[in-house]
């Protein structure tokens, strides 16, 4: 946009308003004929069939296409830019290779060599070369505003096809899915003209990708096919819009109408809404794992029974998950693993069987015993206490997070069974985050995000290094919330990362498993439910339980570039 | 004269200490816009302590510095127009962000403010003007429309309005599969009709309080002996009630209603929830869930300079249509 047409917008909007209330009253019957009749849909079987998402944003949209910028509007990443190769973090896979066709270690892990692919063009019309991705990790390197990822390589192109990126250090193999799966590579004679790359908001984006910016407001944006596009054919759906609703109910009303095809929103009653709508299908891909983060290490100024890890293992015990994911999960929660992997994704990557998975039931004879030989008594009022010390601990989430409180609400109940008393609280999201970051809280509710590839490194690294960690009232920014510090699995972590054979990499990981299976400083609940609702009047073809070619989630990112193109027009 | 400089010299105080308020409340509250970001982008994705620092970076967000200078600065860029960068919607600067929601507000909830005023003062004047006839019917029941919370009262007309009947769209604020921000028939008629059920709603919900408050004020003013005289001398009936009676009677109402007006702004919030409807309200909630100071701040002074400007407005015309408030001796 000018600098003109914005001002003009507002006028003209402000005039157009001005009218339309003033006549609102008299034009009650107004047939404007576009409610709910499925604007957001064309007739199935068209070849320029469009589709509608919501991807979560709510208000007015601002926009910035920047890939750099950590607030860039989602579709900016996988559907307008995308990476060397791409991870499917919904089933076990290798990459797929996207702008790449290959990728190769030196030996010493601080060199890699990429092979990139030919005859990929930029939406604008010039070709895609290596020195694109050269430029790429340059301009990352030398720009520590936009290096989120901490990438410190830099790279050469050695001809149109090859790039080598140079680490600093030798060994860094786990840079791998950060520098491969999860940078935009963005075209050198574009952005070499772009004065300031922190601040731009890219408004006409070139990018390799499926898709390509149509029109923009602040209520919705389209994105249209990319006729160029490197796979032949591809993609089938000519337009996707993208739109911003406020709530869940506008939401749900939204895919009932026809108006949204695809949208991941958690809906109650979701069976029943969809009953006799023979369009709208839905599909669960259970990923993050909802956890209990205790405040566990005394050493770095925890307060409360939750240091005690007798306590955190009580817990684990004394959970009745079966009834948790009744009554608060909907019914749709996934078994989680004590070793926070995903069971069935990740069977390859946890040693022993026995820690696969959580205990459906609750076991409260075990989570007696383990209370009592840690010397913790029964109290009168039902309570345990040791030392004087009740075992009573607060819990918090956020308000407004109804399934995470009536998940505390149920917990409460069933561990007062075992004698732990559990007060929860419910928190604004900006203090309950402060809390965590800051390490002022006893327990809190939330779950473990997703990595960057499904290598546990990146779980176990961010959740369990004491690098990550701080001290009581500093900033854990790596993640460490539970303020976990075990040399062992500090060790173990930072052998796995510096090799790339996975069979070490698992044996190193077996260490890992083996000591926070009894630590437990984050105690896994279950594994929350991703429910995902696709609208099949359109197009089909969207990811399935049977068929996980990608994360089926409309926010997701990269994965959403690989869905776009592969949805064909229904009919 | 005076009078009109000694409001003006009340107001600038009042202004002044809305702006430290505005400047101090925002940094009270816990965390801040860096560790936000990074706790958004953990849900994403991987981040490491390095997305913090860029990011802190990137924000240019020095916490560390003294509370006065930035206090100093605050009022040093409000004085050039400078709103700052907002954190949430980065890089885009205030103004513009309020510049895109804030003609929404404003066209929606100051045209359904102004309608219901106009409505409440017309249909309470007829109302105390012909007392026992039809027209009293109507106070019990608008009441009632203004006694149920409004957030029920609109979800309520939206599922019945826009699911069951379908008549009235269900979100937004234009069609935006078919038509383009722009000054074309298509566009203006659409944003009629995606606003109209939005406006009555708050119609609805407030037209019942200026209603009986006009009604009463000319049930009272009509026991006047001015009124008998003016009946006496045989002036027609209609200049009555609109010259004698209605304009008497309407002065607590004006000042009832510039607070409203003052409050379009900020009040608006439920609405656009409901409604999905693009405006300030909206870009408030966000700012506040991610610590956006600046957003923050920008918001909260376009709500206190509309509140005292309406304020102001009034004090002055009320001057003009009472003199009586002029002199106080």
């Amino acid at each position: 946009m000018t600098d003109m047409t914005p001002r003009t917008t507002r006028r003209r909007v402000l005039a157009a308003v001005a009218a339309a209330t003033a006549a609102a009253l008299a034009l009650t019957a107004c047939s404007g004929g576009a409610g709910g009749t499925g604007g957001g849909s064309s007739a199935p079987g068209d070849k320029d069939a469009s589709i509608t998402v919501f991807n979560g944003s709510t208000g007015t949209i601002n926009e910035n296409w920047n890939p750099f910028s950590p607030t860039a509007l989602q579709p900016t990443l996988g559907v307008i830019y995308e990476p060397l190769f791409w991870y499917n973090l919904a089933e076990t896979s290798d990459p797929t290779p996207l702008l790449a066709t290959g990728a190769e270690w030196n030996d010493d892990g601080s060199e890699l060599t990429v092979t990139t692919r030919e005859g990929v063009t930029w939406s604008d019309g010039e070709p895609f070369t290596a020195g694109d991705v050269a430029f790429t990790f340059n301009l990352l390197q030398k720009t520590p505003e936009l290096n989120t990822s901490g990438t410190a390589a830099t790279a050469e192109a050695t001809d149109d096809t090859h790039v080598t990126l140079t680490f600093p250090e030798p060994d860094s193999f786990m840079q791998e899915a950060q520098v491969l799966g999860n940078q935009a590579i963005v075209p050198e004679h574009v952005w070499s003209g772009i004065d300031d790359p922190i601040t731009t908001i890219n408004p006409e984006p070139v990018g390799t990708g499926p898709y390509t910016l149509k029109e923009f407001s602040s209520q919705s944006y389209v994105l249209q096919k990319n006729e160029s596009y490197w796979i032949e054919g591809k993609p089938s759906v000519q337009e996707v819009r993208y739109i911003s609703l406020d709530t869940a109910d506008a939401a749900s009303a939204s895919l009932l109408a026809g108006e949204v095809d695809w949208m991941s929103s958690f809906l109650p009653g979701l069976d029943q809404m969809l009953e006799g709508n023979e369009h709208i299908s839905y599909v669960n891909t259970p990923a993050l794992t909802t956890s209990i983060f205790t405040c566990s290490n005394a050493d770095l100024g925890c307060e409360g029974p939750q240091t005690d890890p007798a306590v955190r293992q009580a817990m684990y015990w004394a959970l009745d998950r079966e009834q948790l994911n009744q009554l608060a999960g909907g019914g749709f929660a996934g078994t989680g693993s004590p070793t926070l992997l995903l069971p069935e994704r990740d069977t390859d990557w946890i040693a022993d069987p026995a820690h696969a998975t959580t205990p459906a039931g609750a076991d409260v004879a075990k989570a007696n015993q383990i209370l009592d030989d840690a010397g913790w008594e029964a109290g009168d009022d039902g309570i345990r206490a040791k030392d004087g010390e009740r075992l009573s601990m607060t819990i918090q989430t956020v308000s407004g997070w109804s399934d995470y409180i009536s998940l505390n609400d149920t917990m409460k109940q069933q561990l007062a069974e075992v004698g732990i008393e559990l007060e929860p609280t419910q928190l604004a999201w900006n203090e309950w985050n402060d809390n965590q970051v800051k390490g002022s809280y006893q327990l809190s509710l939330d779950s473990i995000g997703l990595g960057a590839s499904d290598n546990p490194y990146y779980t176990y690294n961010g959740k369990y290094l004491s690098a990550n960690s701080a001290k009581v009232g500093e900033q854990a920014s790596g993640g460490n919330y539970a303020r976990y510090s075990n040399p062992k699995v500090d060790a173990a972590i930072t052998a796995a990362a510096s090799t790339s054979d996975e069979a070490e990499q698992k044996a190193q990981y077996a260490i890992v498993q083996e000591e926070i299976v009894t630590d437990l400083p984050y105690v896994p609940i279950y594994i929350n439910s991703t429910l995902t609702e696709f609208n099949n009047a359109t197009v089909t073809g969207w990811p399935s339980n049977d068929d996980k070619y990608a994360f089926a989630a409309s926010w997701k990112a990269w994965d959403n570039g690989i869905v776009l193109k592969t949805i064909q027009p229904a009919g | 004269m005076t009078f009109v400089a000694r409001k003006l010299g009340f107001y600038a105080i009042a202004l002044w200490a809305a702006l430290t308020l505005n400047f101090l409340i925002p940094r009270l509250m816990p965390g801040n816009p860096v560790d936000q970001l990074v706790s958004k982008l953990a849900q994403k994705g991987q981040v490491t302590p390095a997305t913090r620092h860029a990011i802190e970076l990137l924000l240019g967000a020095d916490t560390s510095s003294p509370l006065w200078k930035q206090y100093l600065d605050y009022l040093a860029q409000l004085a050039h127009g400078d709103l700052g960068v907002s954190v949430t919607y980065f890089p885009a600067p205030v103004t513009q962000v309020i510049g895109q929601t804030l003609p929404w507000t404003i066209g929606l909830v100051g045209l359904s403010t102004i309608i219901s005023f106009l409505l409440g003062v017309g249909l309470g004047t007829l109302a105390g003007w012909k007392r026992g006839s039809w027209l009293d019917n109507f106070v019990p029941v608008t009441t009632m429309f203004q006694s149920v919370p409004y957030f029920w009262l609109a979800l309520i007309l939206l599922y019945l309005l826009g699911s069951v009947w379908a008549v009235f769209p269900l979100h937004g604020g234009y069609d935006v599969y078919t038509t383009e921000i722009g000054w074309n028939a298509p566009f203006v008629s659409s944003v009629i009709f995606y606003g109209t059920l939005p406006a009555i709603t708050i119609v609805l919900s407030s037209v019942g309080g200026w209603m009986v408050g006009m009604r009463n004020m000319m049930v009272s003013t009509l026991s006047e002996d001015y009124i008998l005289t003016a009946e006496a001398k045989g002036i027609a009936p209609g200049r009555i009630m609109r010259t004698y009676a209605a304009r008497n009677a309407m002065l607590p109402s004006i000042s009832g209603f510039a607070i409203s007006l003052g409050f379009v702004v900020g009040g608006s919030l439920v609405t656009e929830a409901v409604f999905s409807y693009p405006g300030v309200g909206s870009a408030l909630l966000s700012a506040v869930n991610s610590n956006d100071y600046a957003l923050m701040q920008g918001i909260f002074l376009v709500i206190t300079i509309s509140v005292l400007g309406a304020n102001l407005l009034v004090d002055l015309l009320y001057s003009v249509i009472d003199p009586r408030t002029r002199n106080r001796s």
